[in-house]
């Protein structure tokens, strides 16, 4: 028995604004298998810290259940996750200095877990400890997990028009990092 | 390399994706990748963000399902009941202020009578017969409640105090 039946029409001022029935339990277990470790992911690189990835993570995954879902099934009820978890990193970057994202510094950011290192990590991780906090997540978004320049504009609140040329610029600026950084192993080995 | 990037981009992103490259990809289109900046650039940066999601993805340490959903369901109930406890008060505050207007406007009806209610007070010791349980009441007292009320009240704060002040011995 959900708590709605025990307390009869709590929501029905809500009932526009409600797109799709809250998620039962065996539902949502199955969404959040398929979704955990791309979330996970995405917020781990995108912040360079997996102990606020874990927080991030459950509470976007709360802030989910808790907000009316879009009704186009499961990827766009993923691309609003994913939503939910860039407004939460957002948020978690403008809390301490009470500053624009854009106006932090770059060293503010920098990663802050230096154990495990994969070989992924290794390649990856210098280059993306050097870009900007946006230009992460705009890469992360397109290149890891394939989206769109109009979703990442739905899932960052940027405007379409100027994805394109911040994913261009961004993408620029990573290969050149990478081609160094393959440049400089080269020569260390 | 423009802006706009390359027109074949999309297909070889694509094919990244599906981890076609390089093995899969077809000569003529590595031939391209080779020669094309845009998308040499784009199978570099494409291909790390596969791989480090696949990486970071295996490394994720994942909670159960099951408190995340009693925790939102929580949350989702506690909101209810704030979003009706509201309408809940203003209905006990517009209860209570009737309740009040009409207890003053009674008040304000039976005004004339008390001076009557008065007087039944002045007689209440003789209607209890007061003087046969304090033989000793001077006369002068018989039937002044204004003398008796305090020194029962009195009497009554002092045994208060004492027993207070035993408790606290205790």
């Amino acid at each position: 028995m959900s708590w709605e039946s025990v307390i009869p029409n709590v929501l029905a001022g809500d009932a526009k604004a409600v797109a799709c029935p809250p998620m039962e339990s065996e539902e949502f277990a199955g969404f959040y298998e398929r979704s955990a470790r791309a979330l996970w992911a995405y917020l781990a690189r995108v912040s360079t810290d997996p102990a606020l990835a874990d927080d991030l993570m459950q509470e976007s995954y709360v802030r989910f259940l808790g907000a009316s879902r879009p009704e186009e099934g499961e990827v766009a009820a993923r691309r609003y996750l994913f939503r939910i978890a860039t407004n939460l990193l957002r948020d978690h970057w403008r809390r301490p200095r009470q500053a624009s994202i854009e106006e932090i510094p770059e060293e503010f950011f920098q990663a802050r877990d230096e154990s495990g290192q994969s070989d992924s990590r290794a390649v990856l991780g210098p280059a993306m400890k050097l870009m900007r906090p946006r230009d992460r997540q705009l890469l992360w978004l397109a290149y890891a997990e394939g989206y769109s320049h109009r979703e990442i504009a739905e899932i960052t609140g940027l405007a379409s028009a100027s994805i394109r040329l911040l994913l261009f610029r961004a993408r620029h600026k990573i290969a050149r990092l990478l081609r160094e950084q393959d440049v400089n192993d080269g020569r260390r080995l | 390399m423009t802006l706009f990037g390359c027109a074949r981009e999309k297909e070889v992103a694509e094919l990244v994706r599906l981890g076609q490259w390089p093995q899969a990809f077809p000569a003529e289109l590595r031939a391209h990748v080779s020669l094309c900046r845009a998308c040499g650039e784009l199978v570099l940066v494409s291909g790390a963000f596969q791989r480090a999601r696949v990486e970071a993805g295996t490394a994720a340490r994942l909670e159960a399902a099951g408190p995340l959903w009693w925790r939102a369901q929580l949350l989702r109930r506690n909101a209810a009941i704030e979003r009706i406890r509201k309408p809940i008060l203003g209905a006990e505050i517009f209860a209570l202020t009737i309740t009040l207007l009409v207890a003053v406007g009674f008040l304000a009806s039976e005004a004339g009578k008390v001076h009557g209610w008065l007087s039944w007070f002045e007689d209440l010791p003789k209607a209890l017969h007061f003087e046969a349980l304090w033989p000793s009441m001077p006369t002068s007292v018989d039937g002044n409640v204004w003398l008796v009320v305090p020194v029962l009240a009195l009497l009554a704060l002092l045994s208060g105090v004492v027993v207070y002040f035993a408790s606290e011995k205790q």
